[in-house]
């Protein structure tokens, strides 16, 4: 940043920068935690519950369980390939090009299963049971999950290939990309260990 | 140097880059809103294949989130993200120009990331929301002054009460932490802004468009659930549910942006030397109430998701045909309803702790009895959300525990009474109209913890849920108590916020109008509660006459107050006494700068060397 | 710091204690909070049962005294509060400019401990108070349960329908007999309902699919309304219908007279 005007916006060093956003960052994580807990709870307490033996659609098609695992394993491969990103700077462009590249292959895979239930009534284009309820409210979101993992990602590739961008801030930013690549693996994991409960 | 003027004159000529950034504001907001919405509409129902005339529930739906983005895009929003992606994040000078440095009233109507100026955008809001509320109650209140009256129909009445409840509770949310969290609060810890302006902004604009989409659910065709919008009977709803739906998701979203934010700027940005046994209690009952708001809103935003999915897609989250439960419902929309009712309640008792001192000249009573009552608080609320449902039927055998962790919650409140006890004991009060209103709220809070207790308690619950006794209750808390004292803090901090003072005899009138007029008009709903008048009747037997006559009176009067009130804003606004620096003698940051607030607040960084209490005698 | 705050501070904890009580805002206060007291504990007798309707089961009994303990469990906060605070509204300060500065009390140990301790005394009565309320009304209806006489309710939009399977006889008004325990299956067939006879003090939701079950047993001959406590759509104000305890001669005529066998 340039300081030769008397204003800006902050006049902290990076490291406070840096920071602040990640604490931002995972303060925004509590609230979608929050919702992905409100999913889990509302899985179990209809499966449980299993109003008048409505859990399982009336045409008997589930998920398998493995199929919650596939749709997550993105998740936790770009959070991982994101790790090794932040100990090698150097190469931190390929490394996020593969969470990129993760994270599309696994937007589009959700979408996949999203486009091919078992559980979908063929001529009125509905779904009945609280089961499939659930299980496109996870899928859904999963890919909201993958839409802002990617939009990150894909602002980390081109950044890294900027001579604008200040190194050191940079450097607090992919920290900050950590949080969320982190905690969106774990709910992912958390979510699929939900659906293998069918 | 103190003034924006000045500011001015010593900045740099707008450079070419930002080109984009100068051309935008609410009208380009407007305009691509609303053809984003109409785009989406017409193409959503061709894509469909169903008539432009049928309500359908996907497409209005659509159409109401696209209108909230593509009035976000229009007023500028996602160019800082935008930026981010390509890489070209934005210049010292293009912050500079967000920030509406030297832009005069415009910048109101901008993507403005000032802090001070997202807090008076706020406090219109509010106002804006608050009023609208208040004429739904007026009529309401006129429906119900006579048994068999016909001034309005039953389906007009549901929406009424639906519309009036989620907009007040909207409003409410936000009258304290929207206009003082954001105006007052950084330079009450010394900051230079917030901690993420663009995002502060951002929260603002996000539930700007979300009123209007809330107001059009009147146009279709209204919404017949109340604001608690129990399934199944808002899946069976009609058009107007999904405007209450797609309004609240955009409110929450709002609501977790603007609660990261404040959190963060809190423990973040204070003043050197501002240690956390310093911290000023409003900012401290401010910051705890939306670090609270940021876990609880989104599980009643996954309930509208919920909602919106069994009425568009037939999915059967709460059709007990197809495995579901409105149970489900209820508990997801209580986990978040209980600790949104303190949620409101908090900042308003903080403002109240903030003022007592200063009318008092002593110190705040055991500032750490404060601490441990929010923070009681807050952990208690988050355990308590089950007293809602005792009637429900959903697990019998658990309404003793959970009445038991709701009738704990006296004892935090407690500590908040003796705060404020404590601080008046021995002191003498001067009774400017904040003042007062700890008075008010004394016995406000009062009534409406006691009448909670009956509440909380199974067996007396078994007859009074679900009546007008709990209606009186929670007006006694949410109005009485916040409301109060989110109308104290804008007597006592009006000076700071608009340079002058607020016509003093109209704020004494309109306290006492509305005081006196509250007093009455729950008394009366009290009254009809214990009679056995249940919520929400559009009408009611002969019995109940009386007591819902007194009401009315009562009603009508708060509204005159209020009416009052809102001409003495409008008139002190340009016409009001010029304000001293520090009008009151506090020992806040924020009475040691000037008005107009200098942008970055502080010529230099303040460095704070005790707390904010300092009065008394023995104290040097 | 706190030492030097005190400026009330005498040398012996009991002079101190002795001052205490001669000082006019410690008897001001305790005048005007005992006034308060007295005023709360009166009304807590008087307003419940004076404005709550007819009592027609051990349940509403139960309900009222409730109503009337928990005022009295409040009575004194309300007296603490109350009167501190009207001995400061009065000893207040007027002009228009600032008043002196009070005395410098950041805190003081003991009141706070005292205040804490006794608020969570207070909040355990009534704890305690309604935990066994909860616990005599659950081991009565457990008692009761064998020879009630099951009543179907069924909510629907906008009408309450009771069904009497022993009896073979439905209806829109809910007659009861006289002293015999009654079991309400509720359920709703749309919306939630919440079934309301309100001088018999009872309310349990109606569920859709979802089985709820209320009991009693009226005790008292007369007329009470049936209601609908949750709001179910349009016409929810008008959900409510009348229903009748009478004697079980005339129950069993009226059951005869609707087509059913008698009990």
């Amino acid at each position: 940043m340039s300081s030769d005007t008397k204003f800006q916006v902050h006049h902290d060093a990076p490291e406070a920068v840096g920071r602040r956003e990640r604490l931002g960052v995972r303060l925004l994580i509590v609230a979608d935690g929050a919702f992905v807990f409100g999913m889990i709870f509302s899985y179990f307490y209809l499966r449980n519950l299993d109003q008048n033996g409505g859990w399982i659609p009336k045409n008997g098609h589930t998920f398998s369980a493995s199929s919650g695992w596939m749709a997550v394993l993105p998740l936790i491969v770009a959070a991982l390939v994101h790790k090794l990103a932040q100990r090698d700077l150097s190469h931190q462009g390929s490394f996020s090009l593969i969470t990129l590249v993760a994270y599309i292959y696994g937007g589009y895979y959700q979408l996949h299963q999203l486009a091919n239930m078992p559980f979908i009534v063929k001529d009125t284009g509905t779904f009945e049971g609280a089961y499939a309820a659930c299980w496109v409210v996870i899928a859904g979101a999963n890919f909201f999950h993958y839409f802002v993992a990617g939009f990150i990602a894909l602002g980390l590739v081109i950044r890294s290939r900027r001579a604008t961008v200040d190194p050191v801030l940079e450097s607090w930013r992919i920290r900050t990309a950590a949080s969320w690549f982190t905690w969106v693996a774990v709910s992912g994991i958390a979510l699929a260990i939900t659906t293998s409960f069918i | 140097m103190t003034t924006l003027d000045q500011h001015v004159g010593t900045r740099p000529i707008p450079n070419p880059k930002k080109s984009l950034i100068t051309k935008l504001n609410a009208g380009t907001g407007l305009i691509v809103g609303i053809i984003f919405a109409l785009l989406t509409y017409r193409g959503l129902s061709t894509v469909l294949d169903i008539s432009i005339y049928e309500l359908n529930n996907r497409v209005l739906l659509a159409t109401m989130f696209m209108w909230s983005i593509g009035f976000l895009a229009g007023i500028g929003a996602f160019i800082g993200p935008i930026r981010w992606l390509i890489g070209e994040d934005l210049t010292a000078e293009e912050q500079l120009y967000l920030a509406g440095d030297g832009q005069g009233i415009k910048r109101y109507f901008k993507y403005c990331t000032d802090h001070k100026v997202v807090g008076i955008q706020y406090l219109w809001g509010v106002i804006v929301l608050l009023a609208v509320g208040g004429a739904m109650a007026m009529m309401i209140r006129t429906d119900l002054a006579n048994p068999g009256g016909h001034f309005i129909t039953p389906s007009v009445y549901n929406s009424l009460v639906g519309l009036h409840g989620i907009t007040m509770i909207i409003a409410l949310i936000i009258v304290a932490t929207g206009p003082f969290g954001n105006y007052i609060m950084p330079i009450m810890i010394g900051a230079a802004d917030m901690a993420f302006p663009r995002l502060n902004a951002l929260s603002w604009w996000v539930l700007f468009t979300a009123i209007p989409v809330l107001c059009s659910a009147w146009f279709l065709g209204g919404i017949p659930t109340g604001w608690t919008a129990y399934a199944p009977l808002s899946v069976q709803a009609g058009p107007g549910m999904n405007a209450f739906i797609a309004a609240i998701i955009i409110f929450a979203i709002s609501t977790a942006v603007s609660g990261a934010n404040i959190t963060a700027t809190v423990i973040t940005m204070r003043a050197k030397g501002m240690t956390w046994n310093r911290v000023p209690i409003f900012v401290v009952g401010a910051t705890l109430s939306v670090a609270m708001a940021i876990p609880a809103f989104p599980t009643f935003m996954l309930a509208m998701i919920m909602t919106a999915m069994d009425r568009s897609f037939l999915t059967g989250f709460f059709d007990a045909n197809v495995g579901g439960t409105g149970w489900l419902y209820a508990h997801l929309f209580w986990i978040m309803g209980h600790p949104e009712v303190y949620v409101i309640l908090l900042p308003g008792v903080a403002i109240l702790m903030e003022i007592v001192p200063v009318f008092v000249r002593k110190p705040l009573f055991s500032y750490t009895s404060a601490i441990v009552g929010f923070a009681g608080i807050v952990g208690l609320s988050f355990l308590v959300w089950a007293h809602h449902m005792y009637m429900t039927g959903w697990m019998p055998m658990l309404n003793g525990p959970f009445m038991v962790t709701t009738e704990m919650i006296s004892v935090p409140t407690g500590l908040i009474f003796l705060v404020i006890l404590g601080t008046l004991w021995n002191g003498k009060p001067w009774l400017k109209v904040p003042m007062l209103a700890v008075y008010a709220f004394l016995w406000n809070m009062l009534v409406g913890g006691i009448t909670g207790l009956y509440l909380s308690d199974v067996p007396a619950d078994m007859y009074l849920h679900g009546s007008m006794y709990v209606t009186a209750h929670f007006h006694y808390t949410l109005m009485g108590a916040a409301l109060t004292g989110a109308v104290a803090g804008l007597s006592y901090w009006y000076p700071k916020m608009t340079g002058h003072m607020l016509h003093e005899r109209a704020s004494y009138i309109s306290f006492w109008l509305v005081q006196i007029g509250f007093q009455v008009l729950y008394l009366g709903m009290f009254i009809a509660g214990a009679e056995g008048q249940p919520r929400r009747v559009v009408d009611y037997a002969e019995q109940f006459a009386t007591s819902n006559k007194i009401s009315t009176m009562g009603a009508y009067t708060i509204g005159i107050g209020f009416i009052v009130l809102l001409w003495a804003v409008i008139h002190s606004w340009r016409h009001g006494k010029i304000a001293p620096m520090n009008p009151w003698g506090a020992k806040t940051l924020e009475w040691t700068v000037p008005y107009p607030v200098p942008l970055v607040n502080f010529d230099t960084p303040p460095v704070v060397t005790s707390d904010p209490y300092g009065y008394g005698r023995s104290a040097k | 710091m706190s030492e030097h705050d005190s400026v009330d501070l005498k040398p012996t904890p009991g002079d101190r204690l002795a001052n205490f009580y001669k000082r006019s805002d410690v008897i001001q206060s305790t005048i005007f909070g005992v006034i308060v007291t007295g005023i709360f504990v009166i009304l807590g007798g008087k307003f419940y049962t004076k404005w709550m309707p007819t009592v027609m089961s051990t349940d509403m009994k139960a309900i009222e005294r409730l109503m009337v303990v928990f005022t009295w469990i409040a009575a004194p906060v309300c007296g603490v509060v109350l009167g501190v605070a009207l001995y400061t509204f009065l000893n207040r300060h007027s002009g228009d400019t600032q008043p002196p500065d009070g005395p410098a009390t950041r805190t003081n140990g003991p009141i706070v401990l005292l205040w804490s301790v006794v608020t969570s005394l207070l909040a355990l009565t009534a704890v305690i108070y309604g935990i066994t309320e909860l616990n005599s009304s659950s081991i009565a209806s457990a008692k009761n349960a064998e020879d009630a006489m099951v009543v179907n309710v069924t909510g629907s939009q906008w009408v309450w329908t009771f069904e009497y399977p022993k009896l073979g006889v439905s209806s829109h008004v809910l007659m009861l007999p006289l002293n015999h325990p009654v079991t309400f299956h509720i359920n709703s067939v749309d919306v939630n309902h919440s079934f309301w006879p309100v001088q018999l003090g009872v309310k349990v939701d109606a569920n859709k699919l979802a089985e709820t079950i209320a009991e009693t047993t009226p005790n008292k001959l007369g007329e009470f309304d049936v209601k609908c406590a949750e709001l179910c759509g349009l016409y929810h104000a008008y959900m409510e219908t009348t229903g009748e305890v009478m004697t079980v001669d005339d129950f069993n005529s009226w059951v005869v007279a609707q087509g059913g066998h008698s009990a």
